[in-house]
């Protein structure tokens, strides 16, 4: 490693596959509501948005109220949410799109169902209503990212803990976009490298990974199941070792495959440590609850921690952690 | 990170909603604490109903906590803090001269237009809002009644932190007021077919509210609390069962028709 640069002598952009990234940072999906924080921002959002790509809530065919409440709580060093996809579905969400059709950076739509031929019917739809859309009536989609490890949703989590099942769905997908493909992929699994490789070999692109962690809260007092759906999600600060682990795992397993690493990613070291582990791109997913100013912050620090190391971009980061 | 002080500085400026402020009081009340805090941007854009994000300070800690805006006064702000986890307990142990991050105001506020006899409807923590309400709608001339029920006599000496000059109080035990539910002081109450009903509190009290006023042929309406992740829209965490489906407690409500809320 060099001496320190200065902040300005770091360059942040990345390549994720085919995608030319600002930098490093997305959005997670589903914590991270473009138009609602638009509406909360006194300058103009679209100009200053934070993420170098949008990955919007999951959308399924049809629409879903998602899970009994209470849905959400803190827990050490994190939290645990069943929302349970709750979406508008593919019909109602196109005819949004033009409503930010103004952002800048490429799209990366999450894409949820129970079956490959759900999933397929939400590609198939954006692409027809794509390819019949005007000229900057919608925005950038540069691709999709399956989330086949939704853990609050029936079939959403055993999909990603079955390598044939997430070959299904990414190859019935592949059928119906050029576009790049992410598989996100849920840590409930002995080995993650498995459904990985499944997934790559059914035409996946890339992997996401990781989803949150199946997990309980039980509420004190009755110590009955706090959540709504019995079960939730758990993520943040708490599961991001071992995120990382799982990241570096298919990083080894899948040399040049390109990663969206996330897990509890509240800072900039957290996500050069993801870099480090071999991602391309970082997911940022609870810490915007933390604040409106999480991602400025965090993507502020990531320049930092590069500069302090001598490391001029991220991609001089990458893999670090990996070998011998 | 002191290289990046300057870009938070200005992207914090940015978001219509995030102060940083300073703790001016601080008075505790058995099981709650209210709070003063200088925060003259929220004091002058907030409505009655309306709630704010607060950082948890110090570490250890992920998720803001949502809180109603007890009192607004010139440029400070009150909010009301029971102590219920490791979160609120760090609230509630706040002192004069420290600070917290606030995001707010937040949510929608209790309509007041028009209302001239306004009947505010308080169990436990939720009386919070109703002072601030019951303030604006002083100011407008409305005529103001309040009930409020409360638990236990550590929870209800949080009475001691309300002024509203008709506040009727129930506590289960009978330490403090009337002993009973808040429902039992409605029942003795003379309204009005004008009266407007303001209610928040527990689920159970606001399905008996609920009743109450179809009971009585009263309109009104009810501040819902929730957990809560982001406060502000993005994550679907703090949903509500209405009659118009699952409606958001952060962007949708807190204040929703209490007709419309399926407790």
């Amino acid at each position: 490693m060099t001496g320190r640069l200065e902040l300005d002598q770091v360059t942040l952009a990345v390549e994720l596959g085919p995608l030319r990234l600002e930098h490093p940072l997305v959005d997670a999906s589903g914590t991270f509501d473009l138009l609602e924080y638009a509406r909360r921002y006194r300058g103009d959002f679209f100009a200053d948005f934070p993420y170098a790509a949008y990955v919007p809530k999951t959308v399924t065919a049809e629409a879903r109220t998602g899970n009994p409440p209470p849905r959400i709580t803190e827990t050490a060093a994190g939290m645990i949410n069943a929302i349970g996809l709750e979406n508008p579905g593919i019909d109602a969400w196109v005819r949004g799109l033009s409503e930010w059709a103004r952002l800048r950076q490429p799209v990366i739509v999450s894409v949820g169902g129970n079956s490959p031929d759900q999933y397929a019917a939400v590609v198939r739809t954006l692409e027809a209503h794509l390819a019949a859309a005007p000229q900057g009536s919608a925005p950038r989609i540069e691709g999709y990212e399956l989330n086949v490890s939704c853990p609050n949703v029936t079939g959403g989590l055993q999909i990603g803990a079955d390598p044939a099942a997430t070959a299904a769905v990414v190859g019935t997908c592949r059928a119906e976009t050029r576009r790049f493909l992410l598989a996100k992929l849920t840590p409930n699994v002995s080995d993650v490298t498995v459904a990985a490789r499944a997934a790559v070999e059914a035409g996946a692109d890339g992997l996401s990974l990781v989803n949150t962690f199946k997990a309980m809260v039980l509420d004190r007092q009755t110590l009955r199941p706090f959540l709504g759906n019995r079960t939730g999600g758990l993520c943040g600060p708490a599961i991001k070792p071992i995120a990382l682990r799982m990241v570096a795992e298919v990083a080894q397993a899948l040399p040049g495959v390109p990663l969206v690493g996330m897990g509890g990613v509240v800072s900039g070291l957290d996500a050069l440590e993801f870099i480090a582990c071999g991602a391309s791109a970082v997911g940022v997913g609870a810490a915007n609850f933390t604040g409106f100013e999480a991602p400025f912050r965090i993507l502020a620090e990531l320049r930092a921690e590069l500069a302090a190391r001598g490391l001029a971009s991220p991609a001089a980061a990458r893999g670090l952690a990996l070998g011998a | 990170m002191r290289a990046t002080a300057a870009d938070d500085h200005v992207h914090g400026e940015q978001w219509a909603e995030t102060s940083h402020c300073r703790v001016s009081g601080v008075r505790r009340f058995g099981a709650f604490t209210a709070l003063e805090l200088v925060a003259p941007r929220i004091a002058s854009d907030a409505s009655p109903g309306q709630f704010v994000m607060v950082t948890v300070p110090g570490d250890g800690f992920l998720l803001r906590r949502p809180l109603s805006l007890f009192t607004v006064h010139g440029d400070r702000c009150g909010l009301l803090v029971e102590v219920r986890g490791a979160g609120s307990e760090r609230l509630a142990g706040l002192e004069v001269g420290g600070t917290v991050d606030l995001a707010g105001p937040l949510g929608s506020a209790f309509p007041t237009q028009g209302a001239t006899n306004a009947l505010l409807v308080g169990g436990g923590i939720g009386c919070a809002p109703l002072q601030y309400l019951a303030d604006a709608l002083s100011a407008t001339g409305a005529s103001v009644t309040a009930a409020f029920g409360f638990r236990d006599f550590r929870a209800a000496r949080a009475a001691g932190a309300f002024a509203i000059e008709r506040l009727w109080v129930a506590s289960e035990d009978g330490a403090v007021g009337r002993q009973g539910t808040v429902m039992d002081v409605l029942a003795e109450l003379d309204t009005s077919p004008d009266t407007v009903v303001y209610a928040c509190g527990p689920a159970a009290m606001i399905g008996a509210v609920q009743r109450w006023t179809l009971h009585e042929g009263l309109r009104g309406y009810a501040s819902l609390e929730a957990h809560m992740a982001c406060g502000t829209g993005s994550c679907h965490g703090c949903v509500v069962d209405t009659t118009r489906g699952k409606l958001r407690v952060c962007s949708e409500g807190p204040v929703f028709a209490l007709d419309e809320v399926i407790p």
